[in-house]
């Protein structure tokens, strides 16, 4: 990641617009691109400064190119480099050895005019001496642990110039948002993905509905109610990776300027940013896949759609697998056990305990039953895969008992 | 009696409090109002950790003990060995105003009058869990050092790539505003060392985010240019006890001259500090005949756009280093190691390269802030115990580090501050006998270093010292 010093964004009108090189007005940046990772390729041995001058050079006669563009680029690379390091300290050692040496000897002089002064390079020559080494050797050394002066043992690298460029489109966003206070995310799709996410991030979650299949979920930390803080920006840097990898999204963060004002960067999945995750995995199981396919988008008046809806209570979610919508109406959610231990049934069945107003039907795996166990109401018993034909009878079963429910509420009462 | 668990409930949070179990209405009539906002995220009233000490004090009176304390209580800590000297009058004063103003509260001090001294009488007194603060690593290090010598206790150490907390720490203040959230209760005690560091915007939300209801600041120089230690009543406590700079010379520290030694350019270095000149008059003269009020900021606007500015900018740093790294500094630095052999005597570099390049020339240690523990120490009880008789630092020893007994000090670069520079004295103003401290200033001659160098003489910190040129 880099950090803020690297940030490049525009300000305009309140709108915040971060760095990016893209493939119409930046298509020279693909050469550049190729040669800063030469540069690192041939550059094996190298001191970080050497690279880093060699990167800057490049740019010499390159009209649009901020310093700090440079600057990034040379920390993506060394984010993608191993420099030789001095675990045990070496050159500490070799400096105090020297030192302590030279420091009876004190002060060294170029031409001495008094009797017990010490000449500088017959002094360095005993000490050279002394150590064992020679002297240009030793002075090569002496420092040798200082970032500038670290050698390049091997480049891991990026895959290709283009990776490089989306890298630094992604951390140029991600640099922006340290400045960020707060952030609101409208998702349709891949709930799962982005609360687990944004909790893996630490961040705090606030969920609303704004229709059927979307939601509006506003990301904060804990002292956010108390005041507008910026301390939660590397949170929102840290979960941006795993937004971008999702699909059906738009995001809006407040950040504060240099200039103390606010500005929003807006954000969506058209946007088209390469995330460094890859996609949520299309469905979390083959059981699920399978289930899908047979399915279908649409069937006996139920529409299917994937992880689309949230239960929230406080800062418990349940996102389930699936939603299906009736077309008069009725909304029943589908969750398929699939995976499991002990452990996760239980934890599984306390959250469905909390949400237990809610239509929830399950699919359970034979092998997690006990023996002559009844699976009860709305669950669904699966050997390998899940057949359409019992999913759609509890469904009808469920709507059958909705629609009942309903007549036999008072008129006016909505509350369903 | 209500059942336990819908009694009032106080909690901390990632830096904050959290509050349930009472009604708004009540919340409203126990706390002042501006403390407490509804958390509709979490069901509950949120609140800066900062409050704690008030907010315990409140439903304690308020409920007695039918309420449920959930903010963890720091372990007592029992000091190993404590050897600390007996406090000077001044010292003593100190201590004894900040223990009358409930142990909250800012003790302001001049560098080199023992403030380190007094709080590490405040953790003796109180055997308080104690999370120091500093701005630096170097003086991370340094409280390390104080508290195992004085206290007998190897406290933890959070910053500097480390994390290793105890119930004694020191850190420095990015990591606390880093780290505050999850360590904020576990200390009782909080001790802020140069506490004008603590109400920049986001440092000050260490001070937030941390419960622990004893608070400390020390400071030699609390004023700040933007104003806001007046936050520090806030953050830290009032200023319980003050000593003035001008009250403390003469008596705790010794009379000190300052020097300025001008050195010229060697023609090479001349010959491309005047080229970059020119290139930097002839780029903005360029600039000026479209647009008059053209200057540095627009240049700097400018550079990711035009190579042209690009060229000027990178000129004007090659003056600047030029400037920096001017070879006849090395010769001056000679002679006053010549005029000074047998003196301990400290170099103040103006950049890492320059510190480095003394200490290649010389060959004598440098404390740079990337110089580790290890190294750190061995350098600097090298130099108090006079096995190195000179060391180089740059910027990060300006600031309350201690360095026992030097009597030079040469300020070879760097900025100009009325902090920096009143710090940078204190390191030489140590009183030890009679031996006359002396601060040289290496500046070259009709360049911008002269300007700093007046800037810091016009400084109360210089006031009735004597100027010498040589």
């Amino acid at each position: 990641m880099l950090t803020s010093e690297h940030a490049i964004v525009e300000y305009d009108c309140g709108r915040a617009v971060p760095d990016r090189l893209e493939r119409k007005g930046h298509a020279h940046y693909v050469a550049f691109a190729e040669r800063m990772l030469a540069v690192y390729r041939s550059g094996i041995g190298r001191e970080r400064r050497t690279l880093h001058r060699q990167v800057e050079a490049l740019f010499a006669d390159e009209p649009d190119c901020p310093v700090r563009r440079i600057r990034a680029f040379c920390k993506l690379l060394d984010d993608a480099s191993t420099y030789q390091d001095d675990p045990k300290g070496e050159a500490a050692k070799l400096r105090l050895r020297v030192f302590t040496a030279a420091a009876p000897l004190h002060p060294l002089v170029r031409q001495k005019d008094r009797l017990f002064e010490h000449e500088e390079a017959e002094t360095k020559a005993a000490i050279a001496a002394e150590v064992g080494m020679a002297w240009d050797d030793i002075d090569r050394r002496l420092y040798a642990d200082v970032m500038a002066f670290q050698r390049l043992n091997s480049f891991q690298g990026y895959p290709d110039a283009v990776a490089l460029l989306s890298r630094y489109n992604v951390a140029q966003l991600q640099a922006c948002l340290y400045a960020a206070e707060r952030m609101t995310v409208t998702a349709t799709q891949d709930l799962k993905t982005i609360l687990r996410y944004a909790k893996l991030a630490r961040l705090l979650h606030d969920i609303r509905r704004a229709g059927p299949s979307e939601c509006v979920i506003d990301f904060s930390g804990p002292a956010s109610v108390l005041r507008e803080t910026r301390r939660y920006g590397v949170n929102f840097a840290r979960f941006l990776p795993a937004l971008l990898a999702c699909k059906g999204w738009k995001m809006t963060a407040t950040l504060q300027t240099p200039w103390k004002t606010r500005a929003v960067l807006v954000l969506s999945d058209r946007d088209r940013y390469t995330s460094a995750l890859p996609p949520p995995d299309e469905f979390d199981s083959t059981v699920e896949e399978g289930f899908a396919t047979k399915f279908g988008p649409e069937r006996d008046g139920w529409r299917l759609e994937r992880e689309s809806e949230v239960l929230a209570d406080g800062q418990t979610v349940f996102v389930p697998d699936f939603v299906f919508r009736h077309e008069d109406g009725t909304m029943a959610f589908f969750e398929i056990v699939g995976f499991w231990t002990p452990e996760y049934l239980a934890k599984k069945r306390e959250t469905l305990r909390q949400f237990r107003g809610h239509h929830i039907l399950l699919a359970v795996p034979e092998r997690s039953l006990r023996e002559g166990a009844e699976p009860g109401e709305n669950v669904v018993v699966y050997k390998t895969a899940i057949k359409i034909e019992p999913v759609l009878e509890a469904l009808d079963a469920l709507r059958a008992r909705r629609l009942r429910d309903q007549a036999l509420k008072p008129p006016g009462d909505s509350s369903a | 009696m209500q059942p336990a668990n819908t009694l009032p409930r106080l909690s901390f949070d990632r830096g904050t409090l959290l509050f349930s179990g009472v009604s708004p209405q009540e919340v409203r009539g126990i706390f002042a109002p501006g403390i407490w906002t509804w958390d509709g995220r979490v069901g509950a009233w949120r609140a800066d950790a900062l409050h704690y000490a008030a907010a315990r004090n409140t439903l304690s009176g308020r409920f007695g003990t039918a309420w449920r304390n959930e903010v963890p209580d720091p372990p007592p800590v029992r000091w190993p060995k404590v050897g600390l000297p007996s406090l000077r009058p001044e010292q003593a004063e100190a201590l004894a105003a900040w223990r009358e103003a409930s142990r909250r509260g800012q003790v302001i001090m001049p560098t080199g009058t023992g403030k380190t001294e007094v709080a590490l009488a405040a953790m003796a007194e109180t055997g308080a869990a104690t999370l120091v603060v500093a701005p630096i690593r170097d003086l991370m290090y340094q409280w390390h050092r104080r508290i195992l010598s004085g206290l007998g206790y190897d406290a933890g150490i959070v910053g500097d790539n480390l994390y290793n907390l105890q119930p004694v720490t020191v850190t420095t203040y990015d990591s606390a505003y880093i780290h505050m959230g999850e360590i904020g209760a576990r200390f009782g005690l909080v001790v802020f060392d140069e506490e004008h560091h603590l109400p920049g915007p986001c440092r000050r939300e260490a001070a937030m985010m941390c419960a622990a209801p004893m608070r400390l600041g020390l400071t030699a120089t609390p004023e700040r240019w933007d104003g806001r230690h007046v936050d520090l009543d806030h953050l830290v406590g009032p200023v319980v006890y003050a000593m003035p700079f001008q009250e403390a010379r003469g008596r705790t520290l010794a009379e000190f001259d300052v020097v300025r030694v001008p050195v010229a350019l060697q023609p090479d270095e001349q010959a491309t500090y005047d080229a970059c000149s020119r290139q930097i008059r002839h780029f903005i003269a360029l600039r000026r005949r479209g647009a008059p009020g053209y200057g540095w900021k627009d240049l700097c606007a400018e550079s990711g756009a035009d190579p042209a500015a690009r060229q000027a900018q990178k000129a004007y740093f090659l003056k600047q280093s030029i400037e920096d790294r001017a070879a006849e500094k090395l010769r001056v630095l000679e002679d006053l190691f010549r005029l000074h052999t047998g003196q301990r005597a400290i170099v103040f570099a103006g950049s890492n390269a320059m510190a480095m390049e003394v200490s290649r020339r010389f060959l004598v240690p440098t404390i740079l802030s990337h110089t580790r523990k290890r190294e750190r120490l061995a350098v600097l009880d090298g130099f108090s115990e006079g096995r190195f008789p000179v060391i180089v630092a740059n910027r990060v020893l300006d600031e309350g580090v201690d360095v026992p007994e030097a009597k030079v000090a040469v300020v070879i670069g760097g900025q100009a501050s009325t902090r920096q520079a009143k710090q940078r004295l204190g390191r030489i103003l140590r009183r030890t006998g009679n031996v006359q401290a002396v601060l040289y200033e290496v500046v070259c001659e009709t360049i911008k270093e002269i300007e700093r160098s007046r800037t810091r003489r016009r400084s109360d910190a210089y006031e009735r010292t004597r100027h010498r040129r040589i």
